[in-house]
């Protein structure tokens, strides 16, 4: 009572075993409270982005993406980015206020005159859009409305392989997942029949450049969200049918005692690449049955086949793969990827261009044109282009009939259909002499944000933590280019 | 004063909720309640009568020079900390935190940490400071605001708000730029300063001949040039300019809103205008229509809860079911061919139905039962059954879907019959229907019935001859 006295006379006076007592009370509180949360003192991993894993974090315009891969990067000036300059102004040396320092290739760093080439390929306008096409593209000029030409694509890399290392995974150097990869980690599988991730090949007689299966790669994410390469011919997927005397039950049971004995071992040593091999077995399995069918082009009636050109028929060309593309879209691929090599025309341009836009102009527009009558452009994207752009200056002996294009990163074009793209449009603009771009630049990481936010991804919430460190598609960088979006 | 407490476990619980409530504010992030308590936190409602009751209580008797009664003041700031408290928990299962549940919590908390101050201070024989005053009136004041606040958390902001003569519709169709859209936006930010009974610098904002007239600052609007338009110039201003709007304390624009604002005025603020005149490339137009879209959005709120579990019941390897979007009731559906196909896959959805926005059955060997699950989905916005066997007895069973907006129909057996079902899809915009038994007619009275249809009868003929012709590209070079 004593204690009592003294501390209510002056509230200041608090005695040492008033404290204590007062701060039991208080520590308790907190105990109380931290039981509130759940990993205080378990010092583990947080959840990087509270958005769960499979959905989209908001409502996409598109589902799946197609993307037409054109390996050895196309010429802009002989495709969509006219300039009449050059015509003008052909033959005299690129001014160095435009190349303004920009680093050029061992190819040609070496030339002592740049002189301005004009494009041999004339150009027309197209479309109620008045789209600029040249006629090396003219069954894509006919789709002009349907697609958004972008002219001001840009990258720093300036050779093959980083450039497409770098459009596929959003880094120069190797090792980072595939952008299809992260599209299969984000959205999840539409389809468990078949992979969620599907790559085609094919390779136009033009000078071509390597395609490797690391531009496919799942990189540090698990390995189902790897993309799967069908091979053209009798088995689109090695070792995928059964041997002779196996019976469709037989691997069952087998599937069955395999699976068991990787649980075992998963058991044992708690390593997550097991549960996903079986998983792949079952998914292995039931592509036996969904593959065959897909990928049978025979019950393409003949108008569909007649579409996409002749070559259709043939398979391992690039129109058989954009029918193919088609059908595993409407069998709930998410991202089919497709190569065309071919395109790297350092000498020969005109014509060895002539001959890769004849590989691919019908059967890419023939597949925007199907797609739109199934009503799938609605909800599929599309994009064409290459890795970078190719420079406006000759390269090797100065002659308009046959002329070659060194790598130009500063800017280039691709165009992009449906999926939530504003068709009918052309976006961004280069300089007259198409060497710098002069109005609505779009960096890979803004083209790598734009095709993510379609589906429904924000690019700074889907995040992989790996080794330390945080890793997004984009990286640290990238914007949605809203302009092109419906 | 004889008042002492002598019991001081009181005071302890007191002084521990406190610490317990400070301790739940600065770790606010990082919590995450087990359901037992969070379930507490529905209790709010209920508590929150009586501190608003009591404190208001105790701080009158105290303002007119009574002796608060002791007992009085413990219980009010007894139960103004565990109404903070529940509330904190209430609040939790909001995420994120609006505007008004952020003001709401803070006030809350600085009601019941006054009252412990008052408590405190009041255990302590200081009843009667001009500082005990102070909190008083600051109390009554800031419990007012509090439950001001939570009201229109529960009730809508605009629930004390004086009826409105005109109330904001559905934007239609095709909306006339000015009418449907703009002044959406002046009405939602601007007007409720610049009409009539305020006229803030002497502006209205209620029609386009008073923005032209202007205000104090001269015209509000220049035709055809937003970068010189008074508007435009304030909206751009930074926050903490004097005059920025709307002013202080309001809602900025949002980046939309102001484009949509720019390229109105761009194209010649007209109020005849509408979304169809508009350009593919212009801007304008693809942000009115991410504004009718989420008109869209907002109706998905409406659907009933769904779980996880009971969607990963009904998904096999053959149906794969996803929510359209995190957090999203709304569900897309994708069901492909089985090698063994059983009819029962389709109508489990049953459950489920309401939720269903997309629907994808092509390919599927539909039948009778199939697609009258699909007629029980009254919220579907998409459906696919093209390459299907239908014919029009199947078809006719889906009629009345009035949220169809997509339907694919290509390559099946329906006819001219199917018309009429059509036709009741008030608000289909696009249709897939070549390889069908539709004739020319069938197909001309459905663009009569319904104009805005995008209507896909397969790729034009004549540029289906053209583009199989032969090719171009290697003569041209030669």
């Amino acid at each position: 009572m004593e204690e009592d006295k003294t501390n209510s006379e002056n509230p200041l006076k608090v005695n040492r075993r008033h404290f204590f007592s007062q701060l039991s009370v208080g520590i308790g509180s907190l105990a109380l409270g931290s039981l509130l949360i759940p990993d205080l003192f378990k010092g583990g991993p947080k959840p990087l982005a509270s958005q769960p894993l499979g959905i989209p974090h908001f409502a996409p315009k598109a589902k799946r993406v197609i993307y037409l891969f054109q390996s050895g990067a196309p010429s802009q000036l002989e495709s969509f980015d006219y300039k009449p300059t050059l015509t003008k102004r052909m033959g005299e040396d690129l001014p160095e206020s435009i190349r303004n320092g920009q680093r050029l290739t061992g190819m040609t760093a070496g030339q002592d005159k740049f002189p301005l080439m004009p494009s041999a390929a004339k150009f027309a306008q197209h479309g109620k859009s008045g789209a600029w096409v040249s006629e090396f593209f003219p069954h894509i000029a006919k789709i002009a409305d349907e697609i958004c030409i972008v002219r001001s694509m840009h990258t720093e890399a300036i050779n093959h392989d980083p450039a497409i290392t770098f459009f596929q995974t959003g880094s120069q150097q190797s090792g980072r997942p595939s952008m299809g990869s992260w599209m299969s980690y984000g959205l999840g599988s539409e389809n468990q029949n078949l992979p969620s991730f599907v790559v085609l090949t094919s390779r136009g007689k033009g000078n071509s450049q390597g395609l490797y299966s690391k531009l496919w790669s799942s990189g540090f994410l698990d390995s189902k969200h790897q993309g799967v390469l069908l091979r053209s011919g009798k088995d689109p997927v090695l070792y995928l049918n059964d041997p002779d005397g196996i019976s469709r039950s037989d691997k069952r049971h087998l599937l069955d005692h395999v699976s068991s004995l990787n649980k075992i071992h998963h058991v044992e040593t708690g390593d997550d690449e097991i549960e996903s091999r079986i998983a792949q077995y079952e998914m292995a399995y039931r592509m036996q049955m969904s593959v065959p069918d897909v990928m049978d082009i025979k019950k393409e009636p003949e108008s569909i086949i007649k579409l996409y050109g002749e070559d259709s028929q043939v398979p391992g060309t690039y129109a058989a793969n954009c029918l193919q593309a088609r059908r595993l879209a409407e069998n709930g691929v998410r991202f089919i990827q497709l190569y065309h090599q071919g395109w790297d025309q350092h000498g020969n341009l005109p014509n060895e261009m002539a001959g890769q836009a004849k590989d691919v102009d019908q059967a890419s527009a023939a597949l925007i044109l199907d797609l739109k009558q199934r009503g799938m452009l609605e909800d599929t994207l599309v994009i064409w282009g290459g890795e970078f752009g190719r420079t406006n200056y000759c390269q090797g002996n100065f002659d308009p009939k046959n002329y070659g294009r060194d790598h130009h990163p500063r800017a280039f074009s691709i165009w992009m259909a449906g999926g939530g793209i504003k068709p009918g449009i052309t976006y961004g603009e280069t300089d007259e002499f198409g060497y710098n771009i002069v109005k609505n630049p779009v960096h890979i990481n803004d083209f790598h944000a734009t095709i993510m936010n379609n589906l429904g991804l924000d690019h700074e919430q889907l995040i992989y933590k790996y080794q330390g460190r945080r890793f997004r598609l984009t990286d640290v960088a990238g914007n949605v280019v809203k302009d092109i979006l419906t | 004063m004889a008042q002492k407490n002598s019991t001081p476990w009181v005071d302890y619980v007191i002084f521990g909720l406190t610490v317990f409530l400070v301790f739940c504010l600065i770790f606010e992030s990082f919590i995450d309640l087990p359901s037992l308590v969070a379930w507490l936190g529905r209790w709010h409602p209920l508590i929150l009568h009586f501190p608003i009751v009591l404190l208001l209580m105790a701080a009158v008797i105290g303002l007119l020079n009574q002796i608060v009664p002791k007992l009085l003041l413990t219980i009010a700031t007894l139960s103004a900390l565990v109404t903070a408290i529940t509330g904190f928990f209430l609040g939790t299962e909001s995420v994120p935190k609006g505007d008004l549940i952020f003001w709401h919590q803070w006030m809350g908390a600085g009601v019941a940490f006054l009252a412990v101050v008052w408590y405190w201070l009041s255990t302590n024989h200081l009843q009667q400071t001009y500082l005990v005053k102070g909190i008083q009136v600051v109390l009554i004041l800031l419990v007012g605001l509090t439950g001001h606040y939570g009201g229109m958390i529960t009730h809508g902001e605009d629930f004390l708000a004086l009826p409105r003569s005109k109330k904001l519709e559905k934007i239609p169709e095709d909306p006339l730029i000015y009418e449907h859209i703009v002044y959406r936006v002046l009405d939602n930010n601007c007007i409720g300063c610049h009409n009539p009974n305020k006229k803030k610098g002497e502006l209205l904002m209620t029609n386009i001949n008073e923005l032209l007239q202007g205000g104090e600052s001269g015209p509000a609007l220049v035709l055809g040039d937003p970068g010189n338009s008074e508007l435009i110039r304030r909206l751009h201003l930074p926050m903490e300019d004097e005059e920025h709007m709307p002013p202080d304390g309001k809602k900025p624009l949002t980046e939309d809103e102001i484009q949509i604002l720019e390229r109105w005025i761009a194209l010649g603020a007209s109020d005849t205008l509408k979304l169809s005149h508009l350009d593919n490339s212009e801007p304008l137009a693809g942000m009115v229509k991410k504004m009718m879209d989420s008109g869209t959005e907002n109706s998905w709120a409406k659907l009933p809860k769904v779980a996880d579990s009971t969607l990963q019941n009904l998904a096999s390897d053959y149906v794969t079911i996803k929510r359209i979007a995190s957090n999203s009731q709304a569900l897309s559906i994708s069901v492909f061919l089985p090698p063994e196909y059983d009819p029962k896959n389709i109508t489990d959805l049953k459950r489920i139905a309401n939720n269903i926005v997309e629907l994808d059955l092509s390919g599927i060997p539909l039948g009778e039962k199939e697609m009258e699950l699909v007629a029980l989905c009254k919220n579907l916005e998409w459906l696919e059954v093209d390459r299907t066997p239908i014919t029009d007895m199947e078809f006719a069973k889906i009629i009345g879907l009035e949220n169809l907006r997509v339907l694919k129909a290509y390559e099946t057996g329906i006819s001219d019959e199917s018309v009429a079902v059509l036709k009741d899809f008030k608000g289909l915009k696009s249709l897939y229907v070549w390889e069908t038994q539709i004739s020319d007619q069938g197909l001309s009275e459905l663009r009569e019935a319904l104009p805005s249809l995008h209507l896909d009868y397969g790729i034009d003929p004549e540029l289906k001859t053209e583009f199989i012709e032969k090719d171009t590209i290697v003569d041209s070079i030669q």
